[in-house]
This record gives C-alpha cells, sequence and structure tokens, in this order.
C-alpha cells in the first residue's frame, strides 16, 4: 500500500503493508525514532504526534489514514537548532527526566499552546493528563507548560 | 560563580527536546534481525510437548532456539536456580521456553505460533503463606543442589529461598513484663516499575567477542551476568548504553540480553529483541508483595521496650536479588525510633509468580508502612499524640540500629520535625476538620556504596572529556551531578565537560545506578581525578609562565597568577603544550565507601550488612476524602530531606517530586495483584499509574548536613523520596476515616467500605 505524506515539512513516500500503524511508518520506514513506543494501545501518549491539527496517538493510528496528511512529530518543532520557546522551557524548568516520555508532551502541550488563548494550571495539568511520565512526578512539565502559556 | 548548588540546565537535555536523543530502542545496526521469546501462558506445569519444526518453516525464520540449545548451567545473583529456558517444568506465567529470531517481528511472530507447545498445568503455588505451608509442593524440588554464590551465607529450606534471622534472646523477657504490647499486621501488593521505554537489546557477536547495546542501569552487571550465563570471560563481552527511558530497579540485573545473544552467535547477524507491554509488564522483577507482623511492648510514657517484627517476602519463581534484601527488615524495624531490643526475622519465599526484585526504595516502602503505621497504632492505644510519641522515642547523634552500626548524625531527625514544624505546625494542620487527615512518616535510608571511577582527560581545545560506566538513568546523577562536579573542580562551565556514555571496553569498572549512588560514590572519584589533573596542568602552565605552581589558579577555562587576569592561558592551550611535550593531561580516579562497622554477631543470613552514608527524612500528607466516591486526594505533601549538599537544587526537586509521585501511585493506584498466581493487571490502562491530575506538586525542605567524605559533602539524594509516602499518605486516610488502612494500596472501596462500617458502629 503506497502513502503520500507530509512529515515536518517534507514530502515522504512510503509503501507499507495493510494495518501498518502511524507510529511504524514514522519509526521503522523514515527512520523518525523521536517519537516513542510504550504501550501501543493508546494509553500513554508517548507517541503522540500532530495530524492536519489534530494530536493522536500513532500507535492505534491506521497509517493508510495518514495519506495525504500534514504530520508533525517533535522532530519537527525546533528549526534547525533554534529550540521552540516550549522546547527552551523544558530544558530550564528540570522537566526532563529520562526524557522517554518528553517528545509526547512536547508535541501535545504545543497543541494545547497553539489552541488556547491563556491556560491556567488546571488546565495544563487537565490537557496533559493523557500523557504518562515515570519520572518527574509532572510538577516541572507544568510548570514549562504555563511559562509559555503565561508569557504569550 | 560556584557550580555547586547551582541550578544549571542538564547536558542531556537538549538531545532530549529534540527528539535526536538515541535510546536503547533506537538502536538500528546493519544486517540486524528480530527475535521474539515463547513464553509460558500457564504459572506452573510440566512441558509435555515442545516441537519448533514447524517454526524453523516459517518464511524468514534464521533460527529457533530451545533449552536444548541454550547454555545448561542454572545461574543467578545468590542462589543458581535459574536457567535460560525453562527446561521440563514452567515456573510462572511469562517464563521464557523457546526464542526465534527472523529477518522481521513479524515473522518471527508468525514463527512463534507456529510452535507446537503442550504443558500439563499444576496447581500452582500462589502466595507467601501457601509457600510456607509443609503441606505444599515445593517450587523448586532439587533447591537442596543449587549453588550460592560464592561467600555468601544463609540458610534456605524448601520454599524459603533465604532467611534472615536476628534474635538477641532478651526480647520475651521484656515482652512479658511490658505494661502495653501492640500488635498489627500490614500486606502490601506488588508495584511494577513501568518505566517508559521497555526491556530490550541488541547484541552483536563478531571474531569471539559478544557486543550488547542495552540501555541499562548497570552496564557492568550486564558483562558479568552475561558471562555467567554463557559461561565466557567477562572480557568477551562489551556493554554499550544508549540513552535509558527509565529503569527504577528493574533495569539492574540482564533480562534479554542473553536470549539476543544466544542468537546472535547461532545466526552471525546482530539480534534485536525487545518485550511487548504485556509482556514487559508480566515478567518484569516488580517490587515484592509482602506480609509484615510486628509487635511492640511499650511503658507508660510511650517508650518503645521491645519489638518483634517478621517480613514474608514473596520473591516468586527465582530467588534473584531477593536474598540480600531480606536484610532490610532488620534495619528498618529499629531505626528512626528507638525499640529496646527486637527479634526480628524476614524470609524470602519462593511461589509460581514472576520473580522480583530491586524497585527504587526497595522492601522500605512497606516496612516504613509497617513501622509507622504501628506508631499511630501504639500513639492511639495510649492516648498519646502521634508528633509526640515520635519525638519521645526518637533517634539521636550516636544511637545505634539494631546491626550495631552507630548512626552519627541522627540528630538530624530532630531537625527534620523542627523543620517540618515551621512549616506545618502540627496544631494547625491537624485541627479537627470532617473527612480531612493527616500523617507524618521518618525514615533513615542509605547511599549505596559500591564502587565507581571515572578518567578525566584535558581535550586539546580545553574542554573536558569524562570517561565513567556511571549511568545517567534520567535522574540528572551524571548530566547535573558530575557534569557540575568535574566543571567546578577544572574552573570550567558545564557545557565544556563530555561525558563519554557507557562502554565496558572503555570504563573502569562502576556499580550502576542504584541507591543513589552516583553523585556520591563517582562525584568522590572524579574529585581525585581533578586533583590530579589539575596538578599537571599547574605543573606545566607553571613553566609557561615561568611562575611557581602555588601562584596558580583555575578560572573560567584558562589558568593564570591568582589575582593577575592579564597572565591567564587559556586551558586548550596548556593541554596542547602538555600533549607534545609531557604527555596529554589525564587522569583516573577511583573510590567505594567503606562500610560502616556493625556487630556481625547481630544477625544469621544478613547478607546486606549496614547503611553507609544515611540520610534523614520527614514526610507529611494531608488527604481529603470523598464520602460518596471514596476518592483519596492529596492536598499537601512536605518533605523534608537531608541531602548533605544540594548540587543541583531543580535537580533533586524533579527527583523528590518523581520519588513522591511513585510513592503515592503505591498508596493509591498501582498494584500487581493476583487471580490465582496469574496477574489480574494486564496492561497500562489496568495498570494505573498517576497522571499530572492526580498528584500534588511537592513541597521542598532541603537540610544540608555535609557527609565528610561526599564531593562538596553531597550524600545519595534520588531513591529515598519514594519510602515513606505510602504511609505518610495510609496514615493520613486512617486519621480522615478514623479507621485503620493496613493494607497497600488504600482504594476507594476500602475507603467507602470503612465509612460504611463507621456509619453502622458510631
Ligand atoms: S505508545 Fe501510543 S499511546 Fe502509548
Ligand atoms: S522523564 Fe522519564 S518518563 Fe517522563
Amino acid at each position: 500500500m503506497e502513502l503520500s505524506l507530509t512529515v515536518n515539512g517534507q514530502p515522504a513516500v512510503v509503501d507499507v503493508p495493510p494495518g501498518t500503524t502511524l507510529l511504524e511508518v514514522l519509526r521503522d520506514e523514515l527512520g523518525l525514532t523521536g517519537t516513542k513506543e510504550v504501550c501501543d494501545e493508546g494509553e500513554c501518549g508517548a507517541c503522540t504526534v500532530i495530524v492536519d491539527g489534530r494530536p493522536l496517538d500513532a500507535c492505534i493510528y491506521a497509517a493508510h489514514a495518514a495519506d495525504r496528511a500534514e504530520v508533525l512529530t517533535v522532530e519537527g518543532l525546533a528549526a534547525g537548532d533554534e529550540l521552540t520557546d516550549l522546547q527552551r522551557a523544558f530544558v530550564e524548568a528540570g522537566s526532563v527526566q529520562c526524557g522517554f516520555c518528553t517528545p509526547g508532551f512536547l508535541v501535545m502541550a504545543t497543541h494545547l499552546l497553539e489552541t488556547a488563548a491563556e491556560l491556567s494550571e488546571e488546565q495544563v495539568r487537565r490537557g496533559l493528563a493523557g500523557n504518562l511520565c515515570r519520572c518527574t512526578g509532572y510538577a516541572q512539565i507544568v510548570d514549562a507548560v504555563l511559562a509559555v502559556g503565561r508569557g504569550a | 560563580m560556584s557550580l555547586i548548588g547551582a541550578s544549571v540546565p542538564r547536558g542531556d537535555a537538549v538531545a532530549k527536546v529534540t527528539g535526536r536523543a538515541v535510546y536503547g530502542v533506537d538502536v538500528r545496526l546493519p544486517g540486524m534481525v528480530h527475535a521474539r521469546l515463547l513464553r509460558s501462558p500457564i504459572p506452573a506445569g510440566r512441558i509435555v510437548t515442545l516441537d519448533v519444526d514447524d517454526a524453523w518453516a516459517v518464511d524468514g525464520v534464521l533460527a529457533v532456539c530451545t533449552a536444548d540449545d541454550a547454555p545448561p548451567r542454572r545461574t543467578g545473583l545468590a542462589v543458581y536456580d535459574q536457567r535460560l529456558f525453562a527446561d521440563d517444568v514452567v515456573r510462572y506465567e511469562g517464563e521464557p521456553i523457546a526464542a526465534v529470531v527472523a529477518e522481521t517481528e513479524a515473522a518471527a511472530r508468525r514463527a512463534l505460533e507456529a510452535i507446537r507447545l503442550e504443558l500439563e498445568p499444576w496447581e500452582p503455588v500462589a502466595g507467601p503463606e501457601q509457600a510456607l505451608d509443609p503441606a505444599t509442593r515445593l517450587v523448586h524440588p532439587h533447591w537442596a543442589e543449587y549453588e550460592v554464590a560464592p561467600g555468601l551465607e544463609f540458610r534456605r529450606h524448601g520454599n524459603v529461598a533465604a532467611e534472615m534471622i536476628s534474635d538477641p534472646g532478651d526480647v520475651d523477657a521484656v515482652f512479658a513484663r511490658a505494661p502495653f504490647v501492640v500488635e498489627d499486621e500490614y500486606r502490601a501488593n506488588r508495584q511494577y516499575q513501568a518505566y517508559l521505554e521497555p526491556k530490550h537489546a541488541v547484541v552483536d557477536y563478531q571474531g569471539g567477542r559478544y557486543t550488547v547495546y542495552v540501555a541499562h542501569q548497570y552496564p557492568f552487571n550486564v558483562r558479568d551476568r552475561l558471562a555467567q550465563i554463557l559461561g565466557v570471560a567477562v572480557s568477551r563481552i562489551r556493554v554499550v548504553c544508549p540513552t535509558i527511558g527509565g529503569g527504577f530497579g528493574a533495569k539492574l540485573d540482564v533480562g534479554l540480553e542473553p536470549y539476543a545473544a544466544v542468537l546472535a552467535r547461532k545466526v552471525g547477524r546482530p539480534v534485536r529483541i525487545v518485550n511487548d507491554r504485556l509482556e514487559d509488564l508480566l515478567t518484569c522483577t516488580s517490587r515484592e508483595d509482602a506480609i509484615v507482623q510486628i509487635r511492640s511492648a511499650v511503658d507508660e510514657d510511650g517508650r518503645i521496650l521491645a519489638r518483634e517484627l517478621t517480613c514474608l517476602m514473596n520473591c516468586g519463581a527465582y530467588a534473584g536479588d531477593m536474598p540480600f534484601l531480606a536484610s532490610i527488615p532488620l534495619h528498618l524495624a529499629g531505626s528512626v525510633y528507638r525499640v529496646g531490643t527486637a527479634r526480628v526475622e524476614a524470609r524470602v519465599l519462593y511461589t509460581n509468580t514472576a520473580p522480583t526484585g530491586a524497585m527504587r526504595g526497595v522492601g522500605g516502602t512497606y516496612l516504613t508502612f509497617a513501622v509507622e503505621r504501628h506508631m499511630d497504632h501504639i500513639a492511639a492505644e495510649l492516648g498519646m499524640g502521634r508528633r509526640e510519641l515520635r519525638l519521645r522515642n526518637l533517634f539521636r547523634d550516636g544511637d545505634r540500629m539494631l546491626t550495631g552500626q552507630v548512626i552519627d548524625q541522627a540528630g538530624t531527625l530532630r531537625q527534620a520535625f523542627d523543620r517540618m514544624e515551621q512549616v506545618a505546625p502540627w496544631a494547625q494542620v491537624t485541627a479537627p476538620r470532617p473527612l480531612h487527615g493527616v500523617g507524618l512518616a521518618a525514615l533513615i535510608w542509605l547511599t549505596n556504596p559500591m564502587p565507581g571511577s571515572a578518567t578525566l582527560k584535558l581535550n586539546e581545545d580545553g574542554t573536558l572529556g569524562v570517561v565513567t560506566a556511571a549511568t545517567e538513568n534520567g535522574s540528572g546523577a551524571v548530566a547535573m551531578g558530575l557534569t557540575q562536579i568535574a566543571a567546578e573542580e577544572l574552573g570550567l562551565r558545564p557545557s565544556d565537560v563530555v561525558v563519554l556514555a557507557p562502554d565496558t571496553d572503555a570504563a573502569a569498572y562502576d556499580a550502576g545506578s542504584q541507591g543513589s549512588r552516583t553523585t556520591h560514590v563517582v562525584g568522590a572519584a572524579i574529585r581525585k581525578a581533578a586533583a590530579e589533573v589539575r596538578r599537571r596542568i599547574f605543573d606545566v602552565a607553571a613553566e609557561m609562565l615561568e611562575v611557581s605552581v602555588d601562584d596558580l589558579e583555575l578560572v573560567d577555562g584558562t589558568v593564570g597568577v591568582v589575582g593577575d587576569p592579564g597572565s591567564r592561558v587559556p586551558l586548550g592551550e596548556v593541554a596542547r603544550t602538555a600533549t607534545f611535550t609531557t604527555g596529554p593531561i589525564a587522569a583516573t580516579g577511583a573510590y567505594r565507601t567503606p562500610m560502616p562497622a556493625h556487630d556481625p554477631t547481630c544477625a544469621t543470613g544478613l547478607l546486606f550488612p549496614s547503611f553507609p552514608t544515611p540520610t534523614f527524612h520527614l514526610h507529611l500528607a494531608e488527604v481529603e476524602v470523598d464520602p460518596v466516591t471514596g476518592r483519596i486526594h492529596v492536598v499537601r505533601y512536605v518533605v523534608v530531606q537531608d541531602v548533605g549538599r544540594a548540587i543541583n537544587p531543580t535537580g533533586i526537586r524533579g527527583q523528590i517530586q518523581g520519588g513522591v509521585t511513585q510513592g503515592l501511585g503505591y498508596a493509591l493506584f498501582e498494584q500487581l495483584d493476583f487471580d490465582g498466581a496469574r496477574y489480574r493487571q494486564r496492561s497500562l490502562e489496568t495498570y494505573r499509574l498517576p497522571t499530572a491530575v492526580d498528584v500534588p506538586r511537592v513541597e521542598v525542605e532541603l537540610i544540608e548536613n555535609a557527609d565528610p567524605a561526599g564531593p562538596y559533602g553531597a550524600k545519595g539524594v534520588a531513591e529515598p523520596p519514594v519510602v515513606p509516602v505510602a504511609v505518610a499518605v495510609a496514615n493520613a486516610v486512617s486519621d480522615a476515616v478514623g479507621a485503620p488502612f493496613d493494607r497497600l494500596p488504600v482504594t476507594p472501596e476500602d475507603v467507602l467500605a470503612a465509612l460504611e462500617e463507621r456509619r453502622r458502629r458510631p
């Protein structure tokens, strides 16, 4: 099954068997290993990517549904070496420990910040409740999102 | 400005926020092929048929392997009780029976389905109490023939894989004349480490050597255990560690590496193996389930006169590191509070469940749960304040643990209670409010003493290379702690320090990320190496500048005469001069914490005899319970923690917040429990981890009582914050509801049942 999609602004064409997930396309076909697989069943948010403006779990998203779609992954956030404000805030606030959850949180929080004018702590926490982090206990992740959300 | 105490961003953060960091599961080698394991679908039984012929015939399959093709020996950490594949008998659900390797993962999965496996199911040995019953079948009928690791001495018998007993002989007499005796039993279920990156390995076999790529907490243990299992010299194995996606104790022993190694040798190509989440959860060496019985003799003033504590620990089908952890009950039964004399017994029991093992805080979690719940019970029996009872029995400087170990700085506990009183005055927080409760829990914990080393080399551009097998498990111990210490020692910016990822061919031995040891032990090693590097820099610079070495200082990447900025020479220039005259500037430092003295006659089976570099902790939880849903809301959480010296305060806050969150999970949501001998929880949906809406922002108060041997006084930090949490919360819930909660986790159903009970019997 041939699919063409745009990933982080780059056109890509892949040929994959039916039943392939978007996560497999990203990691195995395109070598974009920034997006992580943790549960493979939509429970943890580690594989969050944005497809045509909507955040979703790439591990349970059929690749064929992404045909002709625009996909944004963690690798597409920074412009070259120029980090986004949110990425910088993650670095500074201590939001990253092992970092395995970080790509999913960054993509999800980027979406939250783009879609809300202003975010309260409660809204940030609710917005990130679908993403699991085993290391940080969330406080410093929430801090980073709030630092950017309030700055906006 | 000093870097010690500065919240410098971690060195690996940019790679992690851009998705560029390469984790273990991201490793791809040319020609790599894919392996999967056939695992036992039942917890106990006999293999009647295992026919792999059809699997060989599946398109893309390169090899199939069973017990017949694997190394024949049994190995282990303390007891050599485990083979790579089950032979004849399966002892837990998920136990590997066969392995396949194929061109693709899909082909490997198809091959597994083609294997014919017939099992005769047996009634499983389900829990520690059943295992202890003399009428129960033995999980290992040939236990007596198993070897024990050299140098270890402990009792084993039948389903008891290890036993630790301490009995000073005078305990019964004290109980017999005690004014009060208080007795309790506490139970805790298993906790899954639930690191986000599943266990995995890639192994390449070339020219008689195995190269193992695995994101691991303890690369040298992978080397040593793999050598043990394969029966080869340690020099035949090289372990390289990419970035790790969490471990929390579950990645200290070998996991999938031996399977990949056996298959890689068979097929002559690099073999990758990764657990899916279900296999990971089913087979992970989770924190053990345990039953703790505790009894104390107390006088009218609330003074504890004697104690008896018995602990049953479920090690599952194989002993793993549990015989070592059987020492923890003795350490925790009589530290923090004086208990007079005490008899402590711990038994590690074989059952037909997944092997258990170390998780952050190990048995400290449920033992502190028992000890501190029991303190609340004693206070209630005596009609005494809970804080007051604790203060009356609290350790002071120089008090002894039950092992005879002297705790010099134990007075830090009193400091912690005083600090807590400033931020959360007891009278104020405990002012009666309906369905609101407060819990308190204190702890003495250790810093793992095991050896480490680091080689520092001054690069020819003035940056510093650090070669060490210390692992950055996410805590920041390497990316913050060691980086900052090295930079501070040599007047560099943290960004000028480049730490090589662990590679057992390059670095000398390191005991891995366990027990909060990295900053303390490897930091001390770095300081030793840095002293030598500094001496070499000064020698070379003294000649270049024609001054005495005593006049020199290191400032901002330069060396110059003290107080004369005009004299400064960049370190790159010094390094180049040195390299091409006397030779490159490099030095190695090594350190191991000396073990504190203890009384060797205090116990038998005490494989982990003392608590080096102790730290002191006090936690307070405030909860509200919802009378309709039973939901427990942790509204406030305060941690007072002695860290020796805070190298990076933001990093420490992150460790405390993260550790407390794991503790809240253990207290309220997380558990692996059994339907027979099978886990009920089988995904991250049913195994419920805390999310961003479940946990409060933890208030952190640091005490900095320096350790004389630690780098800048630093002690271990990251492990202990998880330990007292469950009991601080359970004490708070018991206070809120007015009924004891003596089982972990405390669930909304438990709360509703207790409220109902209270309504019926006012
Ligand atoms: S890996 Fe996709 S939600 Fe967990
Ligand atoms: S930083 Fe490790 S899981 Fe979030």
